[in-house]
């Protein structure tokens, strides 16, 4: 029974709930110091939230941005794949990829937003473009390391026993890889919520980046801190429902 | 038996260098049937052998034949040989079962027979009951009879072991080469042994054959067959490795070409 209680306790985090409290109560002592404008309470922002789910708004510029990130994202995973299946057939491709990925890594998001902007204006391809360079990098690099890391004995063992390159691909080059490629997209999904906002700032009158920026500019400083809770939401979400069970049932021969 | 065997495997000079040479030139010629053990120091190119017998890496010169056709390090050949390596592998995140019946798959079988056949295999290496484990949730022993299983499964007209026990604690050890010898008994498999241990070898082996010092020759070839008593047999063979040892250390030591340790 003790056990079950300490798992129940970590379960709801009951430490970081109290951490909570102790920030709430900090949060709300400094807000009643500087106002509304500078920073608003706790509750204000409780309030601001209702409101947007009650409005309907948060779904809309929730969509708005999902639809970018899955676009911008996606792309980058899909080139990740070839990119990393050229590294893998071909050394030479391979220090290609590598010495490219080198570059895009080193490029600031603020470069990929400005250029985007010039090459498609105030469209939704400006943020889905931003988001797609940022991302591609950081989920290529995991793929290309999972498969440069494929043990070479494990091949080995599956050129003694005559294995077809077709097999030898499935039953040893993708399991082997599958772990770096979850752990990329996490990373990468993360990044692409994260810069799509910022590239939303700009030039698209939809998003959860573009009511943030809107919020500014009325001086609602309390929607920001709603809209920001938004993203975060949206984060932890996609971890627990998606990137966890995905984890643990690749994880379960471990 | 009047008949004699007919000759499985026939190595004929057999040479192989890194750098500089490794192995000399070796030759000798395996009956169907027999369990040849391959002995020598550290490092004179016994794990080298084994892989060029089994046409894992290419000889530098020299020419081996498996029932008379030659053995060529290539990925298009029609040999059937069975290797145990020093490590399991065996895939993580297949079952025993799977890891068996994966290597089957070239052999034209449909999936069924293929997991009857590795059922029947891992039920001979001990494993019932197991099959279904992952090889992270059973033992260094298990693994080792599963990856035993597997090189049998494609029943290979050769079976190669390189010091499969190495990595084994002393009574798994003992407990594996009495089920290697059961398992060779039962199924008449021709078995190539690689061990550096004098002991395991003057267990399990009908031919013993000490390699020299780098760059290795056959040093003595000994057919166990109880003719000479097995103290005796392993006092000399004991006195020959350390003489060879001896001789490798003596000759300018060059690590760079040093057999991989496991």
């Amino acid at each position: 029974m003790s056990e079950r209680g300490g798992d129940w306790a970590s379960r709801l985090h009951l430490p970081t709930l109290l951490a909570l409290a102790l920030v709430l109560v900090a949060w709300t002592l400094l807000s009643r110091r500087y106002g509304a404008y500078v920073l608003p309470t706790p509750w204000s922002v409780v309030v601001g939230f209702g409101e947007i789910v009650r409005s309907g708004e948060i779904w809309g510029h929730a969509a708005a941005s999902l639809y970018r990130i899955a676009v911008g994202f996606g792309l980058a995973v899909l080139l990740s794949l070839v990119m990393a299946l050229a590294a893998f057939v071909s050394a030479l491709l391979r220090g290609i990829v590598h010495d490219a990925l080198a570059v895009l890594n080193s490029t600031s998001v603020f470069v990929w937003i400005v250029i985007s902007l010039i090459w498609f204006g105030l469209s939704n391809w400006a943020p889905i473009f931003t988001t797609f360079m940022i991302t591609l990098p950081v989920v290529a690099s995991n793929l290309v390391e999972g498969v440069s890391s494929v043990d070479r004995r494990l091949l080995e063992m599956g050129d003694v026993y005559r294995l077809g390159p077709g097999e030898k691909f499935t039953a040893i080059v993708i399991p082997s890889t599958l772990p770096y490629l979850v752990a990329g997209m996490k990373v990468g999904f993360g990044l692409a919520l994260k810069v799509s906002v910022v590239a939303e700032i700009f030039g698209v009158t939809s998003g959860i980046g573009y009511a943030m920026n809107v919020s500014r500019e009325t001086l609602a400083t309390q929607m920001v801190f709603v809209w920001a809770l938004v993203m975060i939401l949206i984060m932890v979400a996609i971890d627990k429902l998606l990137f966890d069970p995905v984890s643990r049932r690749l994880g379960r021969w471990r | 038996m009047a008949r004699p065997m007919p000759l499985k495997l026939e190595v004929a000079g057999v040479g192989k260098d890194y750098l500089i040479p490794v192995i000399e030139s070796v030759s000798f010629a395996v009956e169907a049937g027999e369990f040849v053990c391959l002995l020598g120091p550290n490092g004179c190119g016994k794990t080298t052998l084994l892989r060029i017998l089994g046409g894992i890496e290419p000889a530098t010169r020299g020419t081996v034949r498996l029932d008379g056709r030659p053995v060529t390090a290539d990925r298009h050949h029609e040999r059937h040989v069975g290797v145990v390596f020093q490590e399991d592998r065996l895939l993580p995140w297949l079952s025993l079962r799977d890891n068996v019946a994966l290597v089957l798959k070239p052999l034209g079988l449909d999936r069924d027979a293929r997991r009857a056949r590795a059922m029947d295999y891992l039920r001979l290496v001990g494993l019932q009951g197991f099959e279904a484990y992952y090889p992270g949730r059973v033992s260094g022993g298990m693994r080792q009879r599963a990856a035993i299983a597997r090189a049998l499964a494609i029943e290979p007209d050769v079976l190669l072991m390189d010091e499969p026990f190495g990595a084994l604690d002393a009574q798994n050890r003992r407990i594996l080469q009495q089920e290697v010898r059961r398992i060779w008994a039962e199924t008449g498999r021709t078995i190539v042994f690689v061990t550096h241990s004098i002991e395991e070898a003057a267990a399990i082996g009908t031919t013993l054959i000490m390699l020299s010092a780098r760059p290795s020759r056959i040093r003595e070839m000994v057919r166990n067959d109880g003719s000479v008593e097995r103290a005796k047999l392993i006092d000399d063979l004991n006195t020959m490795i350390m003489e060879e040892v001896e001789r490798q250390q003596g000759a300018a030591p060059d690590r760079s070409v040093e057999e991989k340790a496991p």
